[in-house]
This record gives C-alpha cells, structure tokens and sequence, in this order.
C-alpha cells in the first residue's frame, strides 16, 4: 500500500515503510502475512482491526520486540532490523500494557528511559520537568508507579514514549479503559504533537477516536491489510455510511450495524 | 560521556537501584544469614571441630562463606530481576531501546555482580574485625571471586530469561545451586569426607571455586590452583558466550 503514489515526490523518507512483511511464531501461526504500509512524514495514521488482527505484532516488528520472519521495515529511511540504533532511536512507542516497573518512581522511569536513548544527565532532567508538567504528574514525581491510579500511569507511558523526543509515536490503544476527560486530555495531547511534526501511527477500537484524530486509516485483519484511506474514501468504497459500517463489513459482522438495527427496529413497529 | 556510554550506565543503573531500593531483603537479609552461619559454625560449633588445615574452624569456613555470598547473591539478583521484568513487560523498554544486545547483557549481570560484590565485601571487612583473617594470595583470591560472581551473576541471567514461572527461578537455587554450593566444601574439607563422597566432590565445580577463593585467603588447597583458576576461566567465559548469543537471537526476550 503506498500513499506517495497519488502525491508529488516527497524527498523525506517516510516516518514508516513496511515492505511485505510476515511474522510467523515458532508455533506456526502466521500472524503477518506479507503486510505493506507506508506512514509520510508528518502524517497522522490509524490501524484499525479486530482483535487479534496483527495490529500489536506489526508494532512489535517495527519496535524491535518482535523479529521479522521476513520482508523489511524502514524508520526515517532506516532498516529496523539491520540499522536498529537509529531506527529505534527515531520511534517512541506506547504500548498497550501498562508496562511500568513497580520499583520505580514516576521521575525515575521518565529519567532512566531517557538514559538508554542515550539522553545527557542535563537533557533528561529538562525533559523530565517539562513532561511532568505538561502531563500534570508533578505532585506525582516521586511516587512509586505501582501506587498510581491506571489513568496516571497511562499517563506516565505516554510521557515515556514522548520523553526521548521521537520522530514517530506508535500508541498501541493509548486509551483503553480510560475515562472521558483523560481520553480527551490525551486526544488533545497528541494532536499537538502531531502538530508539532511528528509522525503518528495509532491502533485503537475506537473508531470515534481514529476518525477524529488520523487522516489515513487502514484496516487490518487476519494478518493482512485489506484496505486503506481516508475515513470517508473507505465508507464509500464499503459502499457504507460511516467508518463504523465500513469496518463492520470488512470483520463480516454487517448485522451489528447502527443503521441495519434501526431498520429492523422500525420494520417491526 | 558518550550516548552509547549513558546507555550502558543507565541499564547498569536501574539494575542497581533495583536492588539498593528494598535493602532489608536484598543486603540485609543476606548479611544476616552470612553472620548467623558465623556464629553458629564459629562459636557455637568451632570449639568442638577443632582445626583444618592448621586453621581454626571459624577462619577456615569463613572464605567459602564469603564465596557462597557473592554467587547466592548474584544469581538470585539477575534471575528474579529479570524475570520480574519480564513478568511485567518493563523489559519492553530497555528491548525497544537503541541498546545494543552486548550493552542488555553486560548491565544485568553487572546488577547481580555488584550486589554480590557489595555484599561480599561486607562480610569480608566484618569477619576481619572479627577474627584474624589472612590474605594469603591476593592475586589469586581477586581473579577467582571476581570469577566466581561473574559465573553466578551469568548463570542468574541465563536462568532469569529462560524462566516462565517464579518457580523455575526457586528450583534452580533450591535444588540445584544450594545443594552445589553446600557440597562443594563451604563448612568442611572435602579430604575429611569418607569415599566415594571424596572423589564424587572432585566432580562438583562448585569445589573448585571454594578452593580457589579458600587458597586465596588461607593459602592452602588440595587442588591444582592454576588449572582450576583456568578451568573457571573457561567456563565463565563459556557462560557469558552463551547468554550473549541469547541475547542476539532474541530468545524468550523478543516475541
């Protein structure tokens, strides 16, 4: 799938080429089946699929916590497997697990992921302060991430992945199990960030959240990319009303649509 | 300091403040144990052991204390660590860093050495203050407990990634590295033990690194120093050798 092809020549790399990639596991499940994609620079990007899909397993691919069976990646022009160092140095990733280490303390984590991107000692401390106070957890700083509230250490994974100043943000359903004014005060945070340059790819199942933020979205399922586009150029080709339709037919679950229910409702008054 | 340098120091970092943060049960709790067997196999019971190797019993016990503290130690510090981690999917973080798999490997089992150096140390400087403690081969006795943790801080490693369960961490010290360490000679000589127990100790490794460390303090041993000290080379070397090609394969660590 190439975006570029419609567009005039862009002489930035892309923030994200994946070039047929498939991630088989030792135990035979091939949960990437020759996946294509390609993020621009600057560009806003959404992953939509149903569970299970090959969402989290193609981020892992690109992050280097998964090993491509075969095909390539490219960061900003750099293979992920081959070139790591400054592939990985180029991606900020929050994950969908709050996978912070209880040990540590709030500033500690921010502080030490800094250390391993590479970040000087005065660096990692300015960065600190500012992502604490933009995230609101500077009464928190010295908190042990195991005491936070789920919302709070959303929050952290997210300044996490912001804290060695990434080119490209992957937020792997950055908002699951949050609550009204966190998921919107995070909408808000990373529209800015997007705003500011960088990159961003996101999986969610919110599909209010994919229309509102991204302004390509691709569908994901059984390992394969099935489609991709706008949210409006995918609800026409779906020949369907909405992204929701859209996305319903692709996971073959038409029934379930808003629309569909509506008019049995009426047919049967 | 370079950008690979801070990454290095960072990884090391965390690791040891893993441990420096619960120090009741990661310093303290093994300094205790340490003392108890002092008093117990030195005052309680020396008395009636009488001498060993023209030592009192108390001096000649204290080495292998010393040494099982640092391998204890260092294992226990890298395998739980890394399996904590792991359980929590905080590994994710250093995994999806620029960090190179050299740079992964050498910070978590400096985490464990350095404990285990730490608490070493400690015991060392209390036991000297009480009882006269020789030093009798220092450039035998730095090469082989540098060895000796190096080896147990490898070995945590290579048990901690390779582990699902706490459970697999627990019977490796349990039943495999405790009964090793207890056999290999800490709280007797091994030319004591009635056959076949004699020659079947010949075949623990354990044995040869308490004599090492016993003949870097003490100045005796009925082993060929300079084989063993190679022997433990190699296969210290082996170990590392191992885990780093783990590391570089990804396996158990990446998905």
């Amino acid at each position: 799938m190439s975006s570029s092809s419609a567009n005039p020549p862009d002489p930035s790399p892309p923030a994200l080429e994946i070039t047929d990639l498939v991630k088989r596991y030792p135990t035979g499940v091939e949960a990437l089946k020759g996946v294509s994609l390609e993020i621009a620079d600057g560009e806003f990007f959404g992953l939509l699929g149903p569970n299970g899909a090959g969402k989290s397993t193609l981020i892992h691919c690109s992050t280097g916590l998964a090993s491509p069976t075969s095909g390539e990646i490219r960061v900003f022009g750099h293979d992920a497997v081959g070139d790591y160092r400054q592939a990985r140095e180029a991606v900020g990733l929050a994950p969908q697990e709050l996978n912070i280490d209880w040990f540590l303390t709030v500033e500690e984590t921010l502080d030490f992921h800094g250390g391993y991107f590479g970040m000087g000692k005065k660096d990692r401390k300015e960065r600190v302060d500012e992502l604490l106070e933009s995230f609101s957890l500077v009464d928190k700083r010295n908190d042990r991430t195991r005491d936070l509230s789920g919302g709070m250490k959303r929050r952290v994974i997210l300044a996490r992945a912001l804290m060695h100043r990434p080119r490209l943000l992957i937020l792997d359903e950055p908002t699951a199990g949050v609550d009204v004014e966190l998921r919107l005060e995070l909408w808000h945070y990373v529209q800015q960030v997007n705003s500011e340059g960088t990159s961003i790819l996101l999986t969610t199942h919110y599909l209010e959240e994919a229309e509102q933020l991204c302004s390509r979205i691709a569908f994901i399922n059984g390992g394969e990319i099935v489609d991709h586009g706008s949210s409006d150029e995918l609800a026409e080709r779906f020949g369907v009303g909405s992204l929701e339709d859209a996305y319903l037919e692709l996971v073959g679950r038409k029934e379930l649509s808003r629309a569909h229910v509506g008019i049995e409702a009426e047919d049967g008054q | 300091m370079s950008p690979s340098m801070v990454r290095l120091v960072s990884l090391t970092r965390r690791e040891v403040s893993r441990f420096l943060k619960i120090p009741r049960q990661t310093v303290g709790a093994p300094l205790l144990e340490t003392f108890l067997y002092i008093s117990i196999f030195g005052a309680a019971l020396g008395s009636r052991v009488g001498d060993l190797h023209g030592y009192e019993y108390i001096v000649f016990v204290v080495p292998g204390l010393i040494m099982m503290a640092f391998a204890i130690n260092a294992f226990t510090n890298n395998s739980s660590s890394i399996l904590q981690q792991k359980f929590q999917g905080a590994i994710d973080d250093q995994l999806s860093s620029p960090a190179s798999p050299g740079q992964l490997l050498l910070a978590f089992t400096l985490g464990g050495f350095l404990r285990g150096l730490l608490i070493s140390v400690v015991t060392f400087l209390v036991a000297s203050l009480l009882i006269d403690l020789p030093v009798k081969h220092f450039y035998i006795l730095i090469p082989a407990l540098f060895l000796v943790g190096w080896f147990f801080a490898s070995l945590g490693v290579l048990v901690g990634v390779r582990a699902e369960q706490f459970d697999d961490v627990s019977f490796a010290q349990t039943f495999i590295l405790q009964p090793l360490i207890f056999l290999g000679g800490v709280f007797y000589s091994a030319s004591l033990l009635p056959e076949p127990y004699e020659t079947l100790t010949h075949f623990n490794p354990v044995y040869y690194m308490i004599s090492l460390v016993r003949y870097g303090f003490l100045g005796v041993a009925d082993i060929s120093v300079w084989l063993s000290l190679a022997l433990l080379t190699a296969a210290t070397a082996a170990l590392t050798f191992a885990n780093y090609r783990m590391f570089k394969s990804g396996y158990k660590l990446r998905r």
